[in-house]
């Protein structure tokens, strides 16, 4: 157990290493969702509708869309100079590589959404510090199913040639009920309602959590294989 | 075939047999078998396509085989387990090396993966063996084909495994990257260690090896002790075996 951990715990040095060094991941992912939000505030007029009710679905496909390139460029890094191989011939149990890169991802992600917040908190004119820490549990929550299935599928992707495509075209249609619910869940906190009014959302993600974190671990086997 | 060719071999370290492997209608490998004994270095010679790649891959478990069995160190291959990918070293053409983390991060890594005790000590001695401890803070990406090759061997010596798998090593390499990595290999082979090597350098492939085997179509066309071997008119037997 201990040495899993170990492993664990190696592939997400290895991550945060290469991630300070190049930055590469957090810039693409930050530039796009504010790329996004940008957008968005442009195509509203917000003197028409309310900030509340447009802004989580804003937020969403902006967590969603920048989470997309870095699912994609996560494991592209382990393709570069045949990495991936060198992890695969290495006595590593390939749950915990699996862990590793989630964790990694998840990590990133939630790194990027901080600073997305308060950008989004300017630009829609929202208050968000009276409910920060709900918000914060959704995003959580949210995020960790994102990661889940979508750090399975970015390693299925990763030996297709059409990865770019692919990643999208597979991992959307899973997260709908992911999205929907936290969708709805930022709404909720928005207009001041507490968590407790939210438990069918809350177990809903948290189903949708442990079932593509179980799946991962019984699918990475054979989705590693060649 | 094979195994009539070596019917005594006293308890090999590897031991191949019938494996075939097929992707839809095409057959990468059918048929091999062949043994191997602790310390012999086999070069396996083959034009592209012959199935060499899908034989180190299949015989390192990163590919499965349709049927067939391979046992390395007494592991069955197919099971894939940890303790035999402890056992095995791999050298291809790709480094499997980060270019955007430092010589010693990577070997650092790997170290850690294969839970090694104190991992820097042993990154840095790996690092210092393949003479380029002077560098071992710069990335790898500054470095020419000729070190990242060395770091390679770095890396997958780093466990010190006792079966070393190398596919098509000298590629991209100059004379004198090449010239040194055949040094690094005789001084691994000399170390006891058993070697599997895929080359299309007729030169090198004779020079540092024990047996040689001519791989065509996916089966072994031919394997012998380099000591039955006519070395200097190699090549014309090996256009010929491949003709017939």
């Amino acid at each position: 157990m201990n040495q899993y951990l170990n492993q664990v715990r190696a592939i997400i040095w290895k991550d945060f290493v290469t991630e300070l060094k190049t930055r590469e991941l957090f810039s693409s992912m930050f530039i796009f969702a504010l790329l996004v939000i940008v957008i968005f505030i442009f195509s509203i007029n917000l003197s028409i509708v309310k900030a509340s009710e447009v802004g989580p679905g804003v937020l969403w496909v902006a967590f969603l869309f920048a989470g997309t390139i870095g699912l994609n460029r996560s494991f592209m890094l382990e393709k570069e100079n045949g990495c991936l191989e060198g992890l695969l011939l290495a006595p590593v149990d390939r749950t915990a590589l699996y862990f590793g890169k989630l964790i990694s991802n998840f990590v990133f992600l939630l790194i990027m959404e901080a600073f997305i917040l308060p950008i989004f908190m300017i630009f829609f004119n929202v208050d968000l510090l009276p409910h920060l820490l709900p918000l914060i549990y959704v995003i959580f929550l949210g995020t960790l199913g994102f990661c889940a299935i979508g750090t399975l599928l970015s390693s299925l992707s990763a030996n297709l040639k059409t990865r770019d495509i692919m990643l999208p075209i597979l991992l959307y249609p899973l997260i709908i009920p992911i999205i929907i619910g936290s969708v709805r869940m930022t709404g909720q906190i928005l207009a001041g309602e507490p968590l407790s009014n939210m438990t069918n959302w809350i177990s809903l993600i948290l189903c949708f959590d442990v079932i593509y974190i179980a799946v991962s671990i019984m699918m990475i086997d054979f989705i590693l294989e060649e | 075939m094979n195994e009539q060719i070596y019917p005594d071999s006293p308890c090999p370290i590897i031991q191949v047999r019938d494996l075939r492997k097929d992707f839809g209608y095409l057959q990468a490998l059918s048929g091999v078998s062949f043994d191997l004994n602790k310390g012999e270095f086999l070069t396996i010679f083959g034009p592209n396509g012959a199935g060499k790649t899908t034989l180190i891959k299949v015989l390192t478990g990163l590919m499965r085989p349709t049927s067939g069995s391979a046992m390395i160190s007494g592991f069955d291959v197919l099971e894939g387990n940890a303790k035999l990918r402890n056992q095995i070293g791999v050298i291809s053409h790709s480094t499997c090396l980060y270019p955007d983390l430092t010589a010693l991060e990577n070997l650092l890594f790997y170290a850690k993966l294969y839970g090694l005790d104190s991992p820097e000590e042993r990154a840095n001695e790996s690092i210092r063996a393949v003479g380029l401890q002077l560098r071992r803070h710069d990335l790898v990406r500054t470095y020419s084909r000729g070190m990242q090759q060395k770091m390679a061997i770095a890396r997958a010596t780093l466990h010190e495994p006792s079966v070393l798998f190398l596919d098509e090593p000298f590629t991209g390499l100059d004379l004198s990257a090449a010239n040194a990595l055949k040094e690094q290999l005789n001084d691994l082979h000399t170390n006891q260690r058993t070697l599997i090597m895929t080359t299309h350098d007729m030169s090198c492939g004779l020079e540092i090896c024990d047996r040689v085997a001519i791989q065509n179509k996916g089966k072994f066309l031919f394997l012998e002790s380099i000591e039955d071997i006519d070395s200097e008119n190699f090549e014309t037997f090996y256009i010929e075996t491949l003709e017939k």
